[in-house]
């Protein structure tokens, strides 16, 4: 068929504006709660995934197994373990790491960024390679520099968001970025604890640490030291600088991670998967809750389709003579199809369209309402929503699904007009 | 131009059974022929018209109309005959609503095969061929019954068919619009148009070079 039916979808639309209009609307609304709160789901996720839980899928975080079995294996993490897992199949890399077992504080008295501070804070210190946080590393090579010079050290991102959206606003303090902390230099007395009771025959070990980048990798409640250093204070403190505290595998792809994960567990080792699943029960409320509100706008999508075909199966009716003429000059069955499915996909189109921008619409508003009237807090993002142009192009298509399926068996009523019926008389 | 040959229809009476409206009609009609067919309401004159325009498929017999053969066509080239060869014209105009008269002559070519050139000016040809250049823009509401009926005329006429097929065509007509109407009917059977018209009004009857009655199912 060559003749354009559009004419006549247009004609046939324009009649009946308000059932058209009442369409459409039901669509838009359907479409619009679905982009609206998919859009929202992945925009938390992200957060979730990128900000509060930052976990790389590809690392497996290897700890001692709690009870040792000596000579049987398992238990401590030392050279030769580390050799074994490093020479399991799937691994790219195994990072080393050593807490610091001495307790240590910090007592800082001075200028902290143009504010006077008085503060004494009980640190932890964890020792790791170098290689594994030299992507954020912004100031030297992240080397032990031997006793009487600052330690470097990393500080956690999430530590420094805590601290910008939480404490600094509470105590009057500076906020901070990671390039303003970088050569920030503090105080740190290992071998000494607020706390805990330390051996008095072992004196506290004076020393200064030196920020020299912020990172997801980094210890959260603590500082983030080269291995080395951590060694050097272990065996100062006569503690343990021999064994591992953990070490963080990576696997050349995520999808090695189940067989890695078997295989240190046969080794007698234990995998510290709470980050993991901490970050996968948070994914998980967050995809629980997006589903079931996508859910419910793919219901009210449905009620839009069933108030289509109601529609047109009234319009098919009242057209049934307009239908039999178009029949007598020449429409096929398949035409007259077409022609009703044709105006539902324009409905359904717009609809879409509509709905897809009311969603964003939304979302920027949100966005905008919560930038000037939520307070600050940790994590608190810029926009709360992902707007992938699958999701876009999704809202649009699920609208024009909608609206065809609604339109089906109208479409087909109209196909099986009998001319010789509708026009006798 | 029209052969067709021991036509039976029969219709799902209800409690009555079946009803026989033709039975074993046979037919001839040679191009540019004006033949009326008359009979009492009910005798099967329409479903005749409807069997003959490839409209009513559910029939026993052979019907061929300008070479082409009607029993057993499926739906598309059934479609695009009607679109083609054929034109309606019908008692009740049945034209759309809410368009212009214009509009509703352009409507067998929304649903043409082939590609049509010049559609407005073909349109305008056919509104002129009625007598009706000058109401292209109005809509049904704003015509008169006999302005419809030529408006349906042209419509009939768009696709230049080869046999115009009315049903009643003067039917809602008063005298003198009808006297009108039939005058046309004569001029474009005089052009060389083949007309098959079922009728009981005796004006019609005078206009058609052939009369024929159907009467119980048979055509005399």
């Amino acid at each position: 068929m060559s003749g354009s039916l559009w004419p006549l979808v247009k004609l046939s639309l324009s009649r009946d504006r308000r059932s058209a209009i009442s369409s459409t609307f039901g669509l838009a609304i359907g479409v619009a709660s679905l982009v609206f709160f998919v859009s929202l789901g992945l925009g938390v996720g992200r957060i979730v995934r990128e900000k509060v839980f930052p976990v790389d899928t590809s690392l497996v975080e290897v700890v001692p197994a709690q009870l040792s079995f000596g000579l049987l294996g398992g238990g401590t993490l030392d050279e030769p373990t580390v050799a074994r897992l490093e020479a399991l199949p799937g691994v790219k890399r195994a990072y080393k790491k050593m807490n610091v077992r001495a307790p240590a504080v910090t007592i800082y008295r001075g200028d902290f960024f143009g504010r006077p501070l008085h503060m004494g804070l009980e640190i932890l210190a964890v020792g790791v390679e170098p290689d594994f946080i030299k992507s954020d590393l912004m100031l030297g090579d992240f080397a032990d520099p031997g006793p009487d010079k600052p330690i470097p050290a990393i500080a956690s991102t999430r530590l420094l968001e805590i601290y910008n959206k939480s404490f600094a606003p509470q105590r009057s303090l500076p906020q901070l970025s990671g390039q303003m902390l970088a050569g920030f230099i503090f105080p740190v007395d290992f071998n000494r604890s607020f706390v805990t009771s330390t051996n008095p025959n072992e004196s506290a070990i004076p020393s200064q640490a030196q920020l020299v980048g912020v990172s997801d990798r980094a210890m959260l409640a603590g500082i983030t030291i080269p291995l080395d250093a951590a060694r050097r204070l272990n065996a100062a403190a006569n503690k343990d600088a021999k064994t591992f505290t953990a070490v963080t595998l990576a696997a050349t792809d995520p999808s090695q991670v189940p067989q890695l994960v078997a295989a240190v567990k046969a080794m007698g080792l234990r995998v510290d998967d709470q980050d993991r699943r901490m970050a996968e029960n948070a994914g998980a409320a967050v995809a629980i809750s997006t589903s079931s509100l996508a859910l419910l706008s793919v219901l009210i999508c449905l009620l839009a389709a069933f108030n289509i075909a109601h529609a047109f199966s009234a319009s098919v009716r009242a057209r049934e003579k307009e239908l039999g003429v178009m029949r007598a000059v020449g429409a096929s069955r398949s035409a007259l199809f077409r022609l009703v499915l044709v105006e539902a996909l324009l409905l359904g189109l717009l609809g879409g369209v509509i709905g897809t921008a009311l969603a964003l619409l939304a979302g920027y508003g949100l966005d905008v309402a919560a930038v000037r009237f939520v307070p600050e807090f940790p994590f608190k993002p810029e926009t709360w929503f992902e707007r992938p142009l699958w999701l876009m192009g999704g809202g649009v298509v699920l609208g024009v699904l909608a609206a065809v399926a609604g339109a089906f068996l109208p479409a087909r009523h109209a196909s099986r007009t009998a001319p010789v019926r509708v026009l006798a008389g | 131009m029209i052969e067709a040959k021991d036509i039976s229809r029969e219709y799902d009476d209800g409690a009555k059974g079946r009803l026989k409206v033709l039975d074993g009609v046979s037919l001839s009609v040679a191009q540019g022929e004006f033949v009326a067919i008359v009979g009492r309401s009910g005798s099967g004159k329409s479903t005749l018209l409807h069997v003959l325009g490839g409209l009513d498929t559910d029939f026993r017999g052979q019907v061929t109309v300008a070479g082409t053969r009607l029993d057993g066509l499926p739906d598309a080239a059934l479609s695009r005959f009607r679109n083609e060869t054929v034109g309606f014209v019908f008692q009740s105009f049945h034209l759309m609503s809410g368009v212009s008269a214009l509009e509703n002559v352009l409507l067998p070519a929304r649903f043409s095969a082939t590609p049509v050139t010049d559609l407005e000016g073909r349109a305008k040809a056919a509104l002129d061929r009625v007598g009706l250049t000058s109401h292209a823009a109005r809509n049904p509401g704003q015509l008169s019954g006999g302005e419809r009926q030529r408006v349906a005329i042209a419509r009939a006429l768009f696709s230049s068919p080869k046999v115009l097929l009315c049903d009643e065509p003067t039917g809602n007509l008063d005298a003198e619009t009808a006297d009108g109407v039939v005058a046309l009917f004569k001029q474009l059977n005089a052009s060389g148009l083949t007309i098959v018209a079922v009728t009981h009004e005796d004006r019609l009857r005078g206009a058609a070079s052939r009369v024929l009655t159907l009467s119980k199912g048979v055509l005399s």
